[in-house]
Order: C-alpha cells, then sequence, then structure tokens
C-alpha cells in the first residue's frame, strides 16, 4: 500500500513533470518533462491494483513519444 | 518499507537534478535514472505476482523512450 511519503513524492513527480512541461520552449525538453510526468503517474496506476492496465499503458505510451519525435525532427531538419 | 523511500528519494532527487540542468544532452541520464526508481516503486507497492510483470513493461518502455529521445536528439547517422 501507498502511504503518505511515496504519495507525496509521486506527486511532485507529476508537478515538476508538469511545471517543465509548460515553460520549456525546446520540444526535446518538453518530451523529457513529459516522460517525467508519465513515470509519476504509474505507482498510482500500480496502487489502485490495476495491473493490466499499468502494463499496457506501459508499452503504449512509449509509441506516443516516439510519433511526436518524428514531428520533432520533421520541424527541425 | 525503507527500500520504496530510498527509491522515492532518488526519483524526487534526479527530477529535481532534471529540471536544474540546462543542457539536454545532462537531462537523459537523470531520465534514466527517474525510470529505474519509479521501476523499483511499481515493483515494491504491491505484493502480487503480476506486479512483477508491470514493473517490467514499464522498465522496457521507459528505457525504449528514454533510447529514443537521446538518438533523434544526437541526430543519427551523419552522411
Amino acid at each position: 500500500m501507498m502511504d503518505e511519503y511515496v504519495l507525496i513524492a509521486c506527486s511532485v513527480l507529476v508537478l515538476i513533470g508538469m511545471t517543465a512541461a509548460i515553460l520549456h520552449r525546446d520540444p526535446f525538453d518538453k518530451l523529457i518533462s513529459l516522460s517525467l510526468l508519465i513515470a509519476g503517474i504509474f505507482p498510482f496506476i500500480v496502487d489502485r491494483g490495476y495491473l493490466d492496465v499499468a502494463a499496457a499503458t506501459a508499452l503504449i505510451a512509449p509509441l506516443s513519444t516516439i510519433f511526436i519525435l518524428h514531428v520533432c525532427r520533421r520541424e527541425t531538419a | 518499507m525503507i527500500a520504496i523511500y530510498v527509491c522515492a528519494g532518488i526519483a524526487v532527487y534526479a527530477a529535481i537534478r532534471i529540471i536544474a540542468e540546462r543542457n539536454t544532452m545532462r537531462k537523459l541520464p537523470f531520465l534514466n535514472v527517474v525510470s529505474f526508481a519509479v521501476t523499483g516503486i511499481i515493483a515494491l507497492l504491491l505484493p502480487h505476482p503480476l506486479t512483477i510483470l508491470a514493473a517490467a513493461a514499464y522498465f522496457v518502455g521507459s528505457t525504449l523512450e528514454s533510447n529514443a529521445i537521446a538518438s533523434t536528439w544526437s541526430g543519427g547517422i551523419k552522411k
């Protein structure tokens, strides 16, 4: 079970990722911050016992990042 | 119970180091550190046999994501 220290740590991870994704201007920095945000939400999914949802999301979320990376490379090159 | 606190502390410290670094290349190792720490939190959170599958899936996915960002940022093969 998740107690308050781990809950605060994961909430800090989500909030840092959200703030950095808003404030950064470089698209790669935005993607790194978005990856930090996604890393922060996973313990909340696992804490409720939705382990199949967590496994599916862990395999689908990098695919969306790779699709956004293609868009970034098209703009910079 | 102390192990999950250590993992949470490492995750928060690496997240603070990510937003403190100005160079994009120096952010990427700390993104890997966050992924490892969150994998540890997921594996230690529930005493269920399917938890290790979710942790392994997250480990594979986050490593793929970090390496995709790093290889695209570095530019690939120069022609």
